[in-house]
């Protein structure tokens, strides 16, 4: 296993992300953060989103930058797929992060690419050796070129395969183990995917590497009916945090101290003064948690 | 129109124009112009999990046959009798495969 | 195939059948169809995003069903959705549905300019000074090349393209618009707006002349079919006020 600084330059900046309540930056958002400047640990975007030339989402995240820590969240590497990365997207994003210079980098564990073909969606993997080598080569790739420690987050999946031969958290593990890289603990996403595969949340959250937690999401999910009549909790980051949630995270908090925390919220966005609540009542957790210790 | 006139004096008038024009207020020199702001969203804002409206479900929303359907929007306004052909004859559209 | 091979051909053809053998339990293919629904509505949605006038002009049924047309034959090829559907308007052109409405792929056109532009690079301007000194140097002023701004652009259409936009911003009546009438207009950003400006033919002749990187007389000499008395003095007033000059040749 190798180490990595948090990026080349680290006298700058510091190297984690405080463990405070952050938010998703959204476009709408820009004026209003630069003009009331509320009190939020950091701001997340999505990478893809800055992989533009120049105009207001550079001049919005350049003056915001200066007053907030900040996370870059890839949503387009496609670690998990069973072909070589793009190497000319991994350039894309070693050019924003040199750019931005962030507190955190993190990707999904999961795979969006076929061929030439972006699917723009999140896809699960099937857990086994092949698909271990793969992702552990993909991510060590991915630390060498950025210079820089990952985060890698647990997804929210609808389908198990039957060609698994390890478990999710096992899977999961492993990768951090051999690459070194930390986990993006997304709450919502454990919740989700325990309840439509029938696992045990406590024992999911034992077999993780909780040592490595860097950043937690916390989202609202949609609930539906799969075609036998079960219930399937979708991660569809279009509804307030569900109380499940916040249940689960405070406990997550008292295994493992404040750890950042990140209120997403991609679809049906209301008022930013929503969203600052709920980051409100995350900050409030997180202080207790710390007050405790 | 003989080129060199052009250059001379064509040229020279036409730059002392624009700089005049240029200095004066947008809807003194031209009152055509308009401004209409912009508000654009993060395309790979919808990658992160379900999309909007009919994502998010199991169930596929009823693929509408684009074969059989007629633009019903704003357009509706504005064809009317001026449409150069009209509505209504649609042509079946065949995806290619 | 592989897993990732027969899981993403499935995903993108709705009509083809889940994969159900690579899973476990009994409702796999609705529960595959959440992921199936996802890519097409996500894309749909950036889709949307970006054509927000084309959507208004032919319904959101409409563009759903078009924009799903387009997806199953046009899937990403980047994951930076900003440039997807950078070929939508000559999909519409083709699509026979919308025939009807002759003037819709260049709406789609110009939606995606301002995409374009909102999103281009920034660049120091040349500013009316600069300019001012050739005032003084005419012999140069006939070779003179005005670099212009990234994401700058002119879109010439045999429809009232501009006016069919402007009025989905609340200005102007779509009733009494000629669906026959060529407009042609300019594109770009000034600061953090990007603006649509109307341009008479003759001046959008001009400023396409300059920027394919011809000299200043020849832009001139370029507009002068269309009008014989062409001034280039308000043309040019429009891209100095908009700080569209980004570099001179000579300098």
């Amino acid at each position: 296993m190798r180490t990595f600084p948090c990026n080349r330059n680290t006298q700058a900046r510091a190297c984690e992300l405080p463990a405070q309540a952050g938010l998703g930056l959204k476009p709408a958002f820009f004026e209003a953060l630069l003009s009331s400047e509320p009190a939020l640990g950091f701001v997340e975007i999505h990478a893809e989103n800055y992989m533009v030339d120049g105009g207001p989402f550079h001049h919005y995240l350049g003056l915001l930058r200066e007053r907030y820590a900040l996370s870059i969240h890839g949503v387009g590497l496609s670690i998990g797929a069973d072909a070589a990365l793009d190497a000319l997207h991994l350039q894309r994003l070693k050019t924003l992060l040199d750019r931005y210079q962030p507190e955190s980098f993190s990707e999904h564990l999961a795979w969006s690419t076929h061929g030439p073909c972006f699917l723009n969606d999140l896809l699960p993997l099937q857990y086994d050796q092949a698909s271990l080598d793969r992702v552990c080569d993909h991510i060590d790739q991915v630390q060498h070129t950025l210079g820089r420690r990952m985060l890698l987050e647990n997804p929210a999946t609808y389908l198990q395969f039957r060609g698994s031969s390890l478990e999710e958290p096992q899977f999961i593990n492993e990768v951090i183990r051999r690459t070194g890289c930390g986990l993006l603990l997304d709450v919502c996403n454990i919740h989700v995917s325990c309840s439509n595969h029938h696992w045990s949340i406590a024992d999911y959250l034992h077999a993780l590497p909780l040592h490595a937690v860097g950043e937690i999401h916390l989202a609202g999910f949609s609930e539906d009916l799969d075609s036998s009549g079960e219930q399937l909790l979708i991660d569809s980051h279009s509804a307030p945090i569900a109380q499940a949630v916040w249940a689960l995270y405070q406990q997550v908090l008292e295994m493992i101290g404040p750890v950042a925390t990140l209120i997403e919220r991609d679809n049906e966005v209301p008022a930013l003064d929503v969203l600052l609540a709920e980051a409100g009542q995350a900050q409030r957790l997180l202080d207790r948690q710390g007050a405790r210790q | 129109m003989n080129n060199k006139t052009l250059t001379t004096a064509t040229l020279v008038l036409a730059l002392g124009s624009a700089i005049g024009l240029a200095a004066m207020p947008a809807h003194a020199a031209d009152d055509m112009e308009k401004c209409f702001g912009v508000a654009m969203k993060g395309k790979n804002d919808c990658a992160a999990g379900a999309g909007t409206t009919c994502a998010g479900t199991a169930k596929m929303n009823d693929q509408a046959n684009a074969w059989k359907l007629v633009p019903k929007g704003t357009c509706e306004k504005t064809a009317s009798s001026t449409s150069p052909t009209g509505f209504g004859q649609m042509a079946a559209f065949t995806p290619k495969s | 195939m592989n897993t990732q091979a027969l899981f993403s051909v499935a995903l993108l053809a709705p009509q083809a059948a889940c994969p159900s053998e690579l899973f476990a339990g009994d409702a796999a293919a609705s529960r595959f169809a959440v992921y199936r629904n996802n890519v097409f509505s996500s894309l749909t949605a950036a889709l949307s995003d970006s054509y927000p006038v084309v959507e208004q002009l032919v319904g959101s049924a409409f563009f759903q069903a078009m924009a799903r047309v387009f997806i199953e034959h046009s899937p990403p090829r980047s994951p930076v959705l900003v440039n997807y559907g950078q070929d939508f308007a000559d999909f519409i052109d083709r699509f026979e549905p919308a025939a009807s409405l002759p003037y819709l792929g260049d709406v789609a056109r110009l939606e995606r300019l301002r995409v374009e532009a909102y999103h281009a690079a920034d660049c120091p301007v040349i500013s009316a000074q600069a300019l001012g000194a050739y005032l003084q140097q005419p012999e140069q002023l006939m070779q003179l090349r005005m670099k212009l701004r990234p994401g700058l652009a002119v879109l010439t259409s045999k429809h009232p393209v501009y006016s069919l936009w402007t009025a989905h911003q609340g200005i102007g009546d779509l009733a009494s618009i000629h669906l026959a009438q060529a407009e042609q207009l300019l594109v770009l950003r000034d600061g953090l707006e990007v603006l649509l400006l109307p341009l008479p033919s003759a001046s959008a002749v001009f400023i396409q002349a300059l920027q394919r990187g011809e000299g200043f007389a020849d832009a001139v000499v370029a507009a002068l079919p269309l009008a014989p008395e062409f001034d280039a003095g308000p043309s040019l007033a429009l891209l100095i006020r908009h700080s569209a000059i980004t570099e001179l040749e000579p300098s």
